[in-house]
């Protein structure tokens, strides 16, 4: 059967429902956008996707469609080419589906904005973006539905344009990612200079590459995805509404960076020192993440720095050259960490904008659907056997274990999994459970279908995805079967290390009279002192060098010493030194001339 | 929280004690170290409630509050739909006229040389005037905007 012709059309299709609601209204008059209208969009979408999905699952079909070349110069084409391969089929089923849960909950959570189409059309515009990006065959697609990405992130953290912290928010989430584009843009030149071309067929051939693209590569991900060095944008991110922080900080934009990684592995696979950066970086932004996740106390920023952690992950996978693991990573961890959003918003629309979880408490029995599933996202970050995050979370801790590597890196990526139990359980618990310290008049309810659909159905996801995906696609290289015990079942031990010890923590807390400041917990809680050391140091630097600039080398240099002051510098300087070692007597040097011409004069 | 007070109870009996010292030397080491002990007792990551500077939801509708000029731009059939108010919006607009310049001489005469003490403002002093500022008040646009 010829299945080729309907994997395209469908995919196609896909791209094209999610165009319309943008068209439409520039099309006809009449025609007029709402949120449920978008909502829908998304859903047709999804259901579409569906169809490549299944065919490929069942024939493992990939395609390629090329069009329209644009030549600017005589040998090097940019045609628009979709790749369909087996991540992208896999991942926009997903990515449209989580899209669809945050939008139809942000119908509820916006109601009450002025501009809610306005934002709706924001959100749609970085789903075209994010899908494609991951759909570019060439990276000057993946180029533009990066920017693009970058953009609506912008145009979405700063909703709230009136509030000083989430513009400055915006502006960090801008910067940073465009430090990480000058290294996408280092690698893309020099691929363009030696493969002349940036299809990813001709471009991705596994030879030994030089390290700097591959350099250049990683700080593309750093940037985006939030690895130790860029990282301070994805925490300040979450001053956008909670919909916006389900969908770009949580499953799709923050992969962006990840997915770079997975589509140019072949580059990376031969170059050992690319490989064991990746590895390190990735491990020491777990780690870091992890703790400054455990003395968080707004409940987006833990989550934010929960995703941050398993963006470390990802990369540690990519470390090992694993990309199909990663994004297995990806794929589930976009499940239950949109609903981890998505739980948090709809908690603090009960609790009128509490956002402390030190003032929330006693929730299970007010929030039941919530808090249910809340506590299976919870779960499932932490990699409990048989939820979503056990087929990836596990599978990469055993491939780390025993492959030959890092020591290092290994025992901070088990010190981040155990603290990211911590954390876990730490939110849970005091979300949920204990006595409640909220203020006592509380809009809260759960009438509307609204928000228990959304968040239902990211729970169903977040149980069955793992299995179904690994069931379905088979891995390409051969995981690690056989292994001591210790280590297979090293990553539950870890988790139930973290568990004990954020019940110790929570024990001594209740008894314990004066918060101490401890440096530990000052390192953590100002997030490391990363974001005051790298903000202040580096523009007080620049701004001092530039008064230097300005004043000294300009003003003093130019016009005064090498001008007139320091010719007369000079000439003091001969002086001063000559001075010494001539007498002045000016009236018997002239009678002394005077004496010589005369005798001269005389003698001719 | 009753523990807090406890301690906060205690710091300032010590201080009090201290009261009586004479040399002025010993009372500025004393208090410094006080101050430096108070701020190390300090919570590193003090709660603050949403709408309060520094908040998460503080100044979030900012940019929804328009001012009350625009009012004067409204279509004739969007003003229909308030008529009490705007049937009387222009005499309070030529009251504003009027007591503009008696608020600003008010406020002129009061503050003190070096500028304004305090962000308060003064009440109307005579009969007859309006407090300094009032339309600024009356007119302030909603806190959560519709």
């Amino acid at each position: 059967m010829e299945t080729t012709l309907l994997l395209n059309t469908s995919v196609i299709l896909t791209l094209t429902i999610i165009l319309t609601p943008i068209l439409f209204p520039l099309l006809s008059k009449n025609t007029q956008n709402s949120p449920t209208i978008i909502t829908r969009t998304v859903k047709t979408a999804f259901l579409t996707s569906l169809v490549p999905m299944t065919l490929f699952m069942y024939s493992g079909m990939e395609s390629i469609v090329s069009s329209w070349d644009w030549k600017f110069i005589m040998n090097f084409k940019i045609p628009i080419s979709l790749k369909m391969d087996q991540y992208t089929l896999m991942f926009f089923p997903i990515a449209l589906f989580v899209t669809w849960s945050i939008l139809q909950f942000a119908s509820w959570y916006m109601a009450s904005e002025p501009y809610i189409t306005k934002f709706f059309y924001y959100l749609l515009m970085f789903l075209i973006a994010m899908l494609t990006l991951t759909i570019a065959n060439n990276l000057f697609l993946l180029f533009i539905g990066w920017e693009g990405v970058g953009i609506m992130s912008f145009l979405l953290i700063g909703w709230w344009q009136g509030r000083a912290e989430a513009n400055t928010a915006a502006l960090q989430a801008v910067l940073y990612n465009r430090i990480g584009d000058i290294g996408l843009i280092l690698s893309m030149a020099w691929l363009a200079s030696t493969m002349n071309t940036w299809e990813m067929q001709q471009a991705l051939t596994p030879v030994q590459t030089p390290t700097l693209p591959l350099l250049g590569l990683i700080l593309a991900a750093t940037g985006k995805s939030a690895q130790f060095g860029l990282h301070p944008w994805l925490p300040a991110a979450m001053e956008g509404p909670t919909p916006v922080s389900a969908l770009l900080h949580s499953s799709t934009m923050v992969v962006a960076g990840i997915f770079l990684l997975i589509r140019t592995h072949p580059l990376f696979s031969n170059n050992q020192t690319a490989l064991t950066m990746c590895l390190c970086l990735g491990a020491l932004s777990t780690l870091f993440a992890a703790t400054c996740a455990t003395t968080q106390n707004d409940i987006k920023k833990i989550i934010a720095f929960s995703t941050s952690s398993q963006l470390g992950l990802m990369m540690v996978t990519i470390g090992l050259n694993l990309p199909q693991l990663a994004f297995l990573h990806i794929s589930t961890h976009a499940f239950f960490k949109a609903m981890l959003f998505l739980c948090s918003g709809s908690i603090i629309h009960s609790l009128n904008g509490e956002q402390d979880i030190r003032k929330m408490g006693g929730l299970q029995k007010m929030l039941p659907t919530t808090t249910t599933c809340f506590t299976i996202g919870n779960l499932a970050l932490m990699g409990t056997p048989f939820l979503a995050g056990f087929y990836s979370k596990d599978l990469i801790i055993e491939s780390m274990n025993t492959s030959y590597l890092n020591t290092w890196a290994l025992i901070l990526t088990l010190l981040a999994t155990a603290l990211t139990a911590t954390y876990t359980l730490r939110m849970t618990l005091l979300v949920q459970t204990g006595f409640t310290r909220m203020t006592a008049i509380t809009p809260m309810n759960e009438n509307d279908q609204m928000i228990t659909n959304p968040i239902t159905r990211l729970a169903l996801g977040s149980i069955m995805a793992g299995l179904l995906i690994t069931s379905f696609i088979p891995p390409t290289k051969t995981p690690p079967m056989t292994m001591p015990t210790l280590t297979k079942t090293a990553a539950i031990i870890v988790t139930v290390l973290g568990i004990i010890l954020a019940l110790e923590l929570s024990n001594m807390t209740q008894t314990l009279t004066q918060p101490k400041q401890t440096p530990l917990m000052n390192f953590s809680s100002s997030l490391g002192y990363f974001n005051p050391l790298s903000h202040r140091l580096s523009s007080t630097n620049l701004l001092n060098s530039g008064q230097k600039i300005a004043s000294h080398l300009i003003d003093l240099s130019w016009y005064k010493k090498m001008g007139p002051e320091g010719i007369a510098d000079l000439q003091l300087m001969a002086t001063k030194t000559s001075t010494t070692l001539h007498s002045g007597l000016i009236k018997t040097y002239l009678g002394s001339f005077a004496l010589s011409i005369l005798i001269i004069l005389s003698t001719h | 929280r009753d523990k807090y007070r406890y301690f906060a109870c205690l710091l300032r009996e010590r201080f009090d004690k201290n009261k009586d010292v004479k040399d002025m030397v010993k009372a500025t080491e004393l208090l410094k170290a006080g101050e430096e002990e108070f701020w190390a007792n300090q919570h590193p990551q003090p709660y603050i409630f949403p709408d309060s500077p520094g908040g998460t939801s503080y100044e979030r509708y900012e940019c929804y509050k328009i001012p009350e000029w625009c009012l004067d731009f409204w279509h004739p059939s969007e003003k229909a739909m308030y008529p009490d108010y705007f049937a009387k919006r222009e005499q309070w607009k030529k009251l504003q006229r009027e007591s503009w310049e008696k608020e600003l001489k008010q406020l002129e005469e009061e503050t003190p040389a070096d500028g304004p003490r305090t962000e308060a403002l003064p009440p109307a002093r005579k009969e007859g005037h309006l407090p300094p500022l009032w339309w600024q008040y009356v007119t302030r646009p909603r806190e959560i905007p519709m």
